[in-house]
């Protein structure tokens, strides 16, 4: 693939740390087999080189920069680093997620002891029903891992970005479309306003036109990724077209309704159009998925409403989940969006008048 | 003769400018009606209030006996309008674009075709019909232009400086097309800066200067408002002073101006004013080269209401 190179450049570096080997590491066996894996030599994608020192050690390996950080585990785990950076973040998460997974593990164990219990059995394993639910949780992680790196990879979500924006950059399409019959943007215009026909017809005809010239772009886009770049779509391809075009609509739509909706000049209704797409773009993710988990978090409506959003999450749930209802929700809900910019696009046209020509 | 239009007391106002200000007028069935007045008389944007297109202040406007709305569409149906800018596809052939402007209005295919064949003809672009707009020259995308506006045969035209940069064939010919179309039973409103074009074709003429209605007329009724009878004007190399004083003193001269080698003597009334002035000339021996007497104009009109000049 042209850009298989992209994916090796982005491979995260290793990170040095240490761990703090008191007693409580020693006695927690869910810590201990967590960082062994994440440290393991032989696997090649390891995330830590851990070196397990005393508390003085790794204090004085932090001050040298020898390591980014060092995790001590007490009552509760505690992550000491010197600065903040990716590195830091990463060794503080991991930490958090380890102690997220060892409440499931102690809470699955505590289950199992109660049920032996329950069955009369009080000669209770400890360590073998410790050791079940770990590889049990391990293998389950393994299995997740496999999933996702068989079938979403960074260059993908890049592609699925592209043509997200892409559908989305049809609303200048739509825009210039209706331009073309509004009496305040064009001489044609004029006179398309003063002919009998309906408006619900001159929306219709005007998103008609452009979609199909958007369709005709969108079509070039995928054999161009298809043939020239020998981007792998697999067998979602259907899927991935039914999107685009869909969204194509939503993106149309966008143009439509910004073009009928402001009684402006066209660069500006351009302009609009354009920090339209972008901002939703931005909020949606594709510059940086961490937007749009900020945004999913603190303001869920937002993405709710936005076409971007609604494209990139109908791509990813097209590969995170088995079944396709979040993918078909995700399309209605483009639908829906276009279906009321063209109603409001309508409804505005059909009683204007302009200030000035 | 019924009216086409009413329009009653009309205001469009632009922020502190008032560009229509409280104008009345009516259309009546066959006639053909000028609007006549300088650039920023209010004419367009009258026309651009009566299609529904522009807002306004005050005011009522009536077509065919309703209210006209911008989804007045059984209205819109019998109109036809030719705008001063020229608005036609570039990718399409003068057939081409005049069937599509056509076709927002007839949908029989048949009858479609007989009608655009009659445009051409009307306008006279029958040697172009395969012809791309750019391939057309100023006057002939004119042409086209009022072809697209009136191709299906509607009840109410409105032409809006339909031959402003237009060549004089083009112009004769547009101005002929327009007779025809009243002929045919069209009602025409004609609003131009050009007056000697609405002398030529207009029935009633109505005379707009910032927003308002000066004068409404026939030409001849609206020549009657000048105060002048007839303008004598003689190119003459050099006169004294006392030479003009001769002159103004000519029984029924009313005004004696010399500016640069023109002389323009004008009359309030009486007849052979120019053998009388000619007469002068000789008697004085003061030599002149051409000589000629005209009855006042609109422009005349026009500077007897405002004071000023209708092109400036």
């Amino acid at each position: 693939m042209a850009f298989s190179n992209i994916e090796n450049s982005e491979k995260l570096e290793i990170i040095k740390i240490a761990i703090v080997d008191n007693e409580d590491f020693q006695d927690n066996e869910i810590w201990k087999e967590a960082f062994k894996t994440l440290s393991d030599k032989e696997n090649e994608d390891r995330l830590f080189d851990t070196k397990y020192t005393t508390e003085e050690e790794a204090k004085q390996l932090l001050q040298d920069g020898e390591i980014v950080g060092y995790m001590k585990l007490e009552e509760k785990p505690k992550v000491i680093v010197q600065s903040s950076g990716i590195n830091e973040t990463i060794l503080k998460q991991v930490t958090e997620e380890i102690t997220q997974n060892s409440e499931i593990v102690s809470n699955l164990a505590e289950n199992q002891i109660k049920k032996e219990m329950t069955a009369g059995n009080y000669t209770i394993d400890y360590e073998k029903i410790y050791k079940d639910i770990l590889e049990m949780t391990q293998n389950q992680e393994a299995n997740i891992e496999n999933i996702s790196n068989s079938n979403l990879s960074y260059t993908m979500i890049e592609f699925y970005t592209l043509i997200a924006m892409a559908c989305l950059y049809g609303g200048i399409l739509g825009m210039v479309a209706i331009n073309q019959n509004l009496a305040n943007m064009s001489h044609n215009g004029k006179r398309v306003s003063v002919a009998p026909t309906t408006k619900g017809k001159v929306v219709l005809s005007s998103i008609l036109a452009a979609y199909l010239v958007q369709l005709i772009g969108l079509a070039l886009l995928f054999v161009y990724t298809v043939f020239v770049l020998k981007v792998d779509y697999g067998t979602n391809l259907p899927f991935i077209i039914l999107l685009g075009a869909v969204g194509s609509l939503a993106g149309l739509s966008i143009g439509l309704a910004i073009g009928t909706l402001l009684k402006t000049n066209e660069n500006v209704k351009t302009g609009i159009v354009i920090s339209v797409t972008m901002l939703g773009c931005f909020l949606s993710g594709m510059m940086g998925i961490t937007m749009k988990y900020i945004v999913d978090t603190n303001l869920p409506i937002v993405n709710k409403i936005n076409p971007a959003s609604m494209i990139t999450d109908g791509f990813y749930s097209l590969y995170y989940y088995d079944t396709f209802d979040r993918f078909f929700f995700n399309v209605a809900s483009l639908l829906a969006f276009a279906i009321i910019m063209m109603i409001l696009s309508y409804t505005s046209l059909r009683k204007q008048k302009f200030e000035r020509l | 003769m019924n009216n086409i239009i009413e329009i009653k007391n009309l205001t469009k106002q632009y922020k502190e400018l008032k560009a229509i200000n409280g104008l009345s007028l009516e259309v009546k069935e066959g006639e053909i009606l000028g609007l006549l007045g300088p650039n920023g008389s209010g004419k367009s944007t009258t026309i651009n209030c009566i299609l529904s297109l522009l807002n306004f202040s005050e005011g009522e406007i009536k077509i065919f006996g309703k209210e006209m709305k911008p989804d007045s569409y059984d209205i819109k149906a019998k109109l036809g309008v030719v705008f001063q800018d020229v608005a036609v596809f570039e990718e399409l052939t003068v057939q081409e674009n005049i069937d599509y402007f056509c076709g927002l209005y007839i949908k029989d295919k048949a009858k479609r075709k007989q009608y655009i064949d009659e445009a051409i003809e009307l306008v006279g672009l029958e040697e172009f019909r395969k012809f791309y707009p750019k391939q057309l020259s100023g006057g002939l995308l004119r042409r086209l232009n009022i072809a697209c506006g009136i191709a299906h045969k509607p009840k109410l035209i409105f032409l809006d400086e339909p031959t402003v940069a237009v060549d004089p064939q083009s112009r004769n010919n547009i101005l002929d097309g327009i007779k025809k179309l009243r002929n045919q039973g069209a009602t025409i409103v004609y609003t131009t800066h050009y007056m000697e074009e609405v002398e030529i074709i207009c029935d009633r003429i109505i005379i707009l200067d910032k927003g308002k209605v000066l004068a409404t007329g026939t030409a001849d009724e609206l020549k009657e408002l000048a105060k002048i009878e007839e303008k004598v004007t003689v190119e003459v190399n050099h006169l004294e002073d006392k030479q003009i004083q001769q002159i103004k003193k000519i029984e029924q001269v009313d005004e004696v101006t010399y500016n640069g080698n023109i002389l323009l003597v004008t009359y309030k009334k009486g007849k052979n004013n120019l053998v009388d002035l000619m007469e002068h000339l000789k008697k004085e021996e003061i030599k002149y080269n051409k000589i000629y007497s005209e009855r006042p104009t609109l422009n005349d009109v026009f500077l007897e209401l405002t004071g000023k000049e209708l092109r400036d």
